[in-house]
């Protein structure tokens, strides 16, 4: 039986509820097949009053063994450090934080607000956010760089906002099954298997991106989102067109430029004017290229590819 | 927070006793001693929701209730872009995203004069829809059934059949309801790309452009939806047959036609709802408020603020029960008020595009003073109002607004015929709107015209705008003010801003403070009564942007003889 308590500090339920389109496994699944005991959840929890309380305090003093602590939302430290602003069960959410992440074996962080502060820490971040061991790329966060559980890893991040549910479940499955060490992090704290590929990897648009062939503005039905409507899908590491959104689809499927949630600059550029929905160009060309390239190569390629990029690549692709 | 603070507040506070209410203390000459109870939190409300509670032998005599997160969302978009509301309010609350960004995209749309293509306010709507349909079954199991497998109902001859059925995880119903409300927002994704927290509304129209495949894709799941749970298992008859209800009397009928229907879990939760008295409290302030939605895709081409009410298809209105009179709703007439809040923003009512949005720094709790993030939402002439699926069926039964607009006068024949509010009537609503919303997006499938445009790019510039919409859980919508190329104000007041309200300057509690008052109280140490009428009102408390919350879970924090 492996126990997992998830709390919300800074939330807004969205990984909750991800969580919740899970199909393999579904939640309920979780519970019924892979040996997990939900010991309680926001959204789901069943134990009240005084048996909450006593649950919680029986996770910290260790009479209830916590083998996973899943967080969700940022850590809030509002006002002056004191973490008022976000009182749980009459007491700064913080405050928990600290008791319980010296008890539990594993800790998951389950999207940007918990991994990396998310939209509560961008500018001017008012509720004095942070994620559990990352402010943004900055390492340290609210447990601090050096940071492990009891069973010696650091928090372990699954970003996004949302994150998908199969990479919460899955997660909570490789542990709960002994795989743990199979779970290879990134310099970031994600696990690879998910982390590793671009959400460009699987995109139906990628013929257009080698083809330099635009998606000009909204409802089209052809062309890329990276040129013009500031997709960051080639930039960004997640798993989005490999393991589709609610089964059937993705942003950049469906039409929506990626803005690179999984990464810990989320939201880009603090979504200053002319930033949103928009490509960063110098000269028409984009500031940011695919990792790795060099930009006079990427010049190079975008002029040949234009060349070479037959007629249809202008055309309706995704044709009615 | 000190034992001295509270009772400062107590005694502050003006008592005032619903029309509704038999005070328990004329039943009993004795009057005992109070008892104070602090809930902290109250659990499955999405969202910190804490509450205090007075109880006089028994009953609840008085309450408070309090947001306990801040997270200050329009402090961020100040300066922004103009259009990182479509990015950020999805993002207040991922229960209802897609509710934030259809308001925040209504919103830019008003301030620039943008026009949309009757194919986008048909994606709009179905995005709106799917994410209701979602949230019906997950509400009902996820956070309200599981209550009916409390012990205090262990006396009900339905107990052992809403444990077989509603237990968490395990039950039948439970697990199949769950599983299945993933499946509605597979639509969602078919449009946006996913769901939660995708932004696929944009000024000017959509950004998809869907095609036969996702057409007929989202055909099936709505299929799929029907025939496992919402016909076999929820209903236990056709669509068709539960949309003959039309009033009290014929729900009844219909109760007694067939033993499915008694059976389905509608059938049996409104036989254990009243079975267990849930009836018999939760009445609240008795006027309520939706600001309508699902906008024409013929109608709302050119939107405007002034014209939204006159192009939806779900009438905006006010119903005041106590006149029993309908009335048009209109931005102009919402105020809110932070004398009892935790923002320094003085204690006269503001018209919301008005408000600075400074918080506190030191938000200690204080009864007789500032107790909550949440502010109090008004309406200028009437005082507080409740929001919800209830609110929207009470209108729904009014004759006001457009010919053309929906009408349904079930919920509130069954609202007069039990005298007013009560928790069982606001589920009754919750639930009822599923059917009507499931032949909604049936339509928007069949109205697309694919090969139609999509997307008007328009032209941004600056200005005020409006949007709102019904989330899953009440009046949602958004002010924005656009200056300089960037976003000078931006205010929500969601649904859990209306309900979760503390008092207001005139000290009249909110909708939920006053539903408590009257609650029968059987344990005090597991106060699942109150549970259930926070519950009834699907506070979802990360919706109040202001007042910011983000839990769940139910513990009785403290309980103490005063």
């Amino acid at each position: 039986m492996t126990n997992v308590l998830w709390l919300q500090g800074g939330a807004c339920s969205g990984n909750t509820m991800s969580f919740l389109n899970g199909e393999e496994p579904t939640a309920c699944d979780l519970i019924a097949n892979f040996g997990i005991k939900v010991l309680w959840h926001p959204s789901l929890g069943v134990e009240l009053g005084n048996n909450l309380q006593t649950l919680l305090w029986d996770c910290v003093l260790g009479k209830t063994p916590l083998d996973i602590l899943v967080f969700e939302g940022s850590v809030v430290n509002a006002p002056n450090g004191t973490g008022e602003w976000n009182r749980f069960a009459d007491r700064p959410m913080k405050d928990w934080l600290i008791d319980l992440s010296q008890a539990a074996k594993f800790i998951v962080a389950v999207g940007d607000c918990a991994t990396w502060g998310g939209i509560p820490a961008m500018s001017p971040n008012p509720s004095d956010s942070k994620g559990l061991q990352f402010l943004k790329r900055k390492e340290g966060g609210f447990l601090g760089k050096d940071f492990v559980s009891k069973a010696g890893l650091p928090v372990i991040n699954i970003p996004g906002c949302p994150t998908h549910p199969d990479w919460i479940t899955q997660i909570l499955v490789a542990i709960a099954t002994g795989r743990t060490d199979d779970i290879v992090l990134d310099e970031l704290h994600r696990p690879q298997t998910f982390f590793n590929t671009y959400t460009q990897t699987g995109c139906t648009r990628n013929i257009h991106f080698a083809y330099k062939a635009t998606t000009a503005e909204f409802g089209q039905r052809k062309g890329c989102l990276f040129y013009d409507l500031g997709c960051r899908g080639p930039m960004t590491h997640s798993s989005c067109n490999r393991i589709l959104w609610n089964r059937i689809s993705s942003k950049t499927r469906a039409g929506m430029p990626c803005l690179g949630c999984t990464e810990p600059e989320f939201p880009f550029f603090d979504l200053k004017p002319g930033t949103v929905f928009k490509t960063q160009t110098v000269m028409g060309v984009p500031k940011e290229i695919p990792p790795g390239v060099n930009h006079r190569d990427y010049a190079v390629l975008t002029v040949v590819a234009k060349d070479a990029a037959p007629k249809w690549a202008d055309e309706d692709f995704f044709t009615v | 927070m000190g034992e001295d603070k509270r009772n400062e507040g107590d005694g502050e506070v003006i008592f005032i006793m619903p029309t509704n209410y038999q005070s328990p203390i004329t039943n009993h000459p004795e009057v005992m001693p109070i008892q104070t109870l602090d809930i902290s939190p109250v659990g499955r409300v999405e969202g910190d929701l804490d509450v205090r509670v007075e109880i006089e032998n028994g009953y609840v005599t008085n309450a408070w209730t309090h947001a306990e997160l801040f997270r200050g969302f329009e402090i961020i978009l100040r300066g922004k872009d103009p259009q990182a509301g479509l990015i950020v309010t999805p993002r207040i609350c991922g229960i209802c995203g897609g509710s934030h960004l259809s308001s925040a995209s209504w919103a830019l749309d008003t301030a620039w004069g943008t026009e949309i293509p009757r194919n986008a306010i048909l994606a709009r709507n179905l995005g709106q829809i799917v994410e209701t349909i979602q949230s019906i079954p997950r509400y009902f199991y996820g956070l309200f059934a599981i209550d009916l497998t409390n012990k205090n109902y262990r006396r009900s001859h339905f107990y052992d059949e809403a444990c077989r059925r509603f237990a968490a995880f395990t039950g039948t119903s439970y697990e199949i309801g769950l599983t299945i409300s993933a499946k509605p927002v597979e639509i969602y994704a078919l449009l946006g790309g996913q769901w939660p927290h995708s932004s696929y509304m944009v000024p000017g129209g959509v950004m998809c452009a869907p095609t036969l495949t996702d057409i007929t894709r989202a055909w099936a799941i709505l299929e799929y939806f029907r025939t496992n749970w919402l016909e076999p298992v929820w209903l236990g008859c056709s669509l068709e047959r539960y949309e003959e209800i039309q009033s009290y009397e014929e729900f009844q009928k219909w109760l007694n036609a067939d033993v499915k229907h008694r059976e389905s879990d509608l059938g049996l939760y409104w036989r254990m709802g009243l079975d267990i008295g849930l009836d018999r409290y939760g009445a609240g302030v008795g006027k309520y408020v939706t600001w309508g939605y699902i906008p024409h895709e013929d109608k709302y081409n050119k939107p405007t603020i002034d014209g939204r009410n006159a192009a939806v298809i779900m009438k905006s209105g006010v119903y005041d029960s106590f006149t029993d009179t309908h009335t048009l709703m209109n931005q102009s007439f919402a105020r809110e008020n932070l004398t009892h809040s935790w923002y320094d923003e003085g204690t006269e009512d503001w018209h919301p595009s008005d408000r600075t949005t400074l918080p506190t720094m030191n938000n200690n709790k204080d009864f007789g003073g500032a107790y909550s993030w949440a502010p109090a939402v008004l309406h200028q002439d009437l005082g507080r109002l409740e929001a919800g699926p209830l609110a929207r069926q009470l209108v729904a039964g009014g004759k006001h607004g457009e010919s053309w607009q929906h009408y349904d006068p079930f919920i509130l024949d069954v609202f007069k015929k039990m005298g007013g509010a009560n928790v069982h009537v606001r589920q009754i609503a919750r639930v009822h709107e599923i059917v009507k919303l499931y032949r909604q997006a049936e339509r928007c499938l069949r109205e697309f015209k694919l090969n139609d445009p999509w997307y008007i790019k328009p032209k941004e510039k600056d200005g005020k705008g409006w949007g709102a919409t019904e989330a899953a859980r009440g009046a949602l919508c958004h002010w924005v003010e656009i200056e300089d190329s960037k976003i000078k104000n931006y205010q929500v007041i969601a649904p859990g801003t209306w309900n979760i309200g503390p008092r207001d300057g005139a000290g009249q509690r909110g909708p939920i403070e006053q539903a408590l008052i009257g609650t029968p109280i059987e344990d005090a140490n597991d106060p699942v009564e109150v549970g259930h009428v926070a519950r009834s009102f699907d506070s979802c408390l990360v919706c109040t942007v202001h007042a910011h919350d983000a839990k769940t879970g139910e513990e009785l924090a403290r309980f103490r003889t005063a």
